[in-house]
């Protein structure tokens, strides 16, 4: 009860006029970022929180508007995978599997409406768990002392690369570099310069938004060169607009299934939408692929992955905003914009402002509502605009991310910064390391170092207090399970692999 | 092979940073004073950097050269781009920038010109004007 008093007050928040207008634009600008190729949920928001700041938005109504980016990304993301068989984004991989082959069937419009459905049955499915279940957790975490959230902190971290299998030295090593790059500026505690090599510039340390920019926007655009080289196999036809309204619900009770796994996988550390989409195809294969049918173009391939990802990106809203500890890069880069106005996510961000989280859940409802109405009469719209050439495309990109950032601090030497963390951004991928630990490392790092502080002054300089909490430790026990259970893939996948 | 160059090199940084953080004294009431994080992170860097050294995974493909000289152009492009900003004002270097750009990701000549135009005008007026978010218009002053 006392939810629905407080959703209703959220609805208040968001049906203000300035804030629906928000809403709606962030939908239509975050599936139009998902539908382009190259330009992913990262990429958009992160571009965009310069913009938020410039229009001097007040916090809800800034995260509202983000928030709606990043469900339209998720949406819109489905849209290049159907029609030109390369995927928007990477959680929309896996909708090329059958998507494409249905859209070469002359029913592009068909897939386009049941993905449709289907992002909606899983992003509502993650709304609702995300109003009943983060309450929850938001109070259990009141609990945490420092020497727990350190422990958190800590979980992050290790399981942030999570089972994708990728090396997880890599992605522990990007950790590590972001927690490093954190530590540059003055220390909070003793005011002690700390790697500032004399600059005064870097006393505040790194901006963790012209980091992310740089790390995500810059770089992609050097990247761009070397990975967009492949040739597309044309454009499927749209044909009709309008699917039949039947059609659009086949595989309906698979996007159900779907959005239940992309949930759970969206809530868990480190895992994110790509494995939400992952998970749910595949499980969907083995559930009902009694016929050999998947990825020829069954509906059910369709609607299970885009249910997936759909409801893990809205699940992993949940840990970034009771625990501060963020699930996913996107989510990742939302912290970084509450951080940057000020406002501490954790367990008190729902009893301290209320207005921000309750109005944001209940902006992601309408969200959900307008995206629908956005994908699937007016889908038409985003297929055009996704002939828009790229050398018109990518320069805007640039120079919306350069002012941006400009606009922030009016300094060049932020710029040269964002340059050098693009260049940096670079030479990861090159090397196949991961990005989001570094981003998560540079964001979280001096709170983790905080609480570590914390706890030790507490115990006067016992290292032991870390272990004497019973959460921390059934924290470290997931955290030791998840990390022998990626070692242990990563070991199988590749035996050592030397030079020749 | 490239995976233990990179290796070498972050296990180098963070030699160096963990030598560097021994120098930050604690102060009464911090027991951990503000060198003990930093060395912690920069130790299990080291480590983790010596695992990339003794097991890498197989090279990234090498990028062809025409490729290569794009990204060095572009990389060329948006440094001049940062240098000339308050110099020529925003709308002069967003159109030169933009241009250049244009041209680098395969546009047309004409095409270019008038992207860069529209682009600068058009991003200045809706940062400056309908924004209100001031950016450099004219030229500074040279001396």
């Amino acid at each position: 009860m006392d939810i629905l008093t407080s959703l209703l007050s959220g609805f208040a928040v968001a049906v203000t006029p300035l804030n629906l207008a928000l809403a709606v634009f962030g939908c239509f600008a975050g599936t139009l970022i998902g539908a382009l190729p190259g330009l992913g949920p990262v990429n958009g928001v992160a571009i965009l929180i310069p913009v938020a700041f410039a229009m001097n938005l007040e916090p809800s109504s800034a995260l509202i508007m983000l928030s709606c980016i990043y469900y339209g990304c998720m949406y819109g993301g489905r849209i290049s995978s159907i029609m030109l068989n390369i995927p928007g984004d990477e959680p929309a991989i896996m909708t090329t599997l059958d998507g494409y082959p249905m859209a070469r069937q002359g029913q592009a419009a068909k897939a386009l409406g049941i993905s449709a459905v289907a992002s909606f049955v899983g992003a509502t499915f993650a709304t609702l768990g995300l109003t009943f279940f983060a309450p929850l957790l938001a109070k259990a975490a009141i609990h945490f002392g420092p020497a727990d959230y350190f422990a958190l902190y800590v979980m992050a971290f290790a399981t942030i690369g999570g089972v994708t299998g990728v090396n997880p030295f890599k992605t522990l090593l990007a950790a590590m570099i972001g927690l490093l790059l954190a530590s540059v500026g003055l220390d909070p505690g003793t005011g002690t310069a700390r790697f500032t090599f004399g600059s005064f510039h870097l006393y505040d340390g790194f901006d963790p938004i012209v980091a992310i920019v740089g790390l995500f926007a810059v770089s992609e655009i050097i990247m761009y060169f070397e990975s967009h080289a492949v040739a597309g196999t044309g454009p499927a036809k749209l044909g009709r607009v309008l699917p039949k309204l039947r059609e659009v619900f086949e595989g309906f009770t698979a996007s159900i299934r779907g959005a239940v796994i992309g949930f759970i996988c969206g809530v868990l550390p480190g895992a994110g939408a790509s494995l939400g989409a992952f998970v749910s195809y595949s499980t969907e294969k083995q559930i009902s692929d009694k016929h050999g049918t998947f990825g020829t173009g069954d509906p059910r391939g369709i609607a299970a992955p885009e249910a997936g990802n759909n409801a893990a990106s809205g699940g992993a809203l949940i840990p970034m905003l009771t625990l501060g500890v963020p699930g996913s890069g996107t989510t990742a880069v939302m912290l970084a914009l509450l951080v940057s106005l000020n406002i501490q996510p954790g367990p008190l961000l729902f009893e301290r402002q209320p207005d921000l989280v309750w109005g944001l859940i209940a902006a992601l409802y309408l969200a959900n509502v307008v995206l629908l109405v956005l994908n699937i009469p007016m889908v038409g719209l985003f297929t055009r605009l996704l002939s828009l050439p790229q050398w018109l495309l990518m320069p805007i990109v640039v120079m919306v991310s350069f002012i941006g950032i400009y606009s922030i601090s009016h300094s060049t030497f932020d710029l040269f910064v964002m340059i050098g963390f693009g260049l940096l951004g670079y030479a990861l991928r090159k090397f196949d390391i991961s990005l989001v630990p570094v981003v998560l490392g540079l964001l979280l790092g001096a709170d983790m170092e905080n609480n570590l502080r914390r706890a030790l002054s507490i115990s006067g300089g016992d290292f032991s207090i870390l272990l004497q909490s019973p959460i921390a430790l059934v924290i470290y026990g997931f955290t030791a399970l998840m990390l022998a259970f990626s070692f242990g893939i990563a070991m199988r996948r590749r035996p050592a692999v030397l030079d020749k | 092979m490239i995976d233990r160059i990179a290796g070498a090199v972050i296990f180098m940084i963070s030699a160096a940073a963990f030598w560097v953080a021994r120098d930050y004294e604690a102060s009464f009431g911090d027991p951990l004073g503000p060198a003990i994080f930093p060395q912690m992170v920069a130790a299990a860097a080291a480590i983790l950097s010596i695992g990339l050294i003794l097991r890498p995974d197989p090279n990234p493909k090498a990028q062809p050269l025409h490729a290569f000289i794009r990204q060095a152009m572009t990389l060329g492009v948006l440094i001049g781009y940062v240098l000339l900003l308050e110099p020529l004002g925003f709308p002069l270097s967003t159109m030169i920038g933009t241009t250049c750009l244009a041209l680098l990701f395969g546009a047309e000549r004409i095409k270019a010109g008038l992207t860069g135009i529209a682009v600068g005008i058009s991003l200045y007026l809706i940062f400056d004007t309908v924004l209100g978010l001031p950016l450099p218009l004219a030229p500074a002053r040279f001396g």
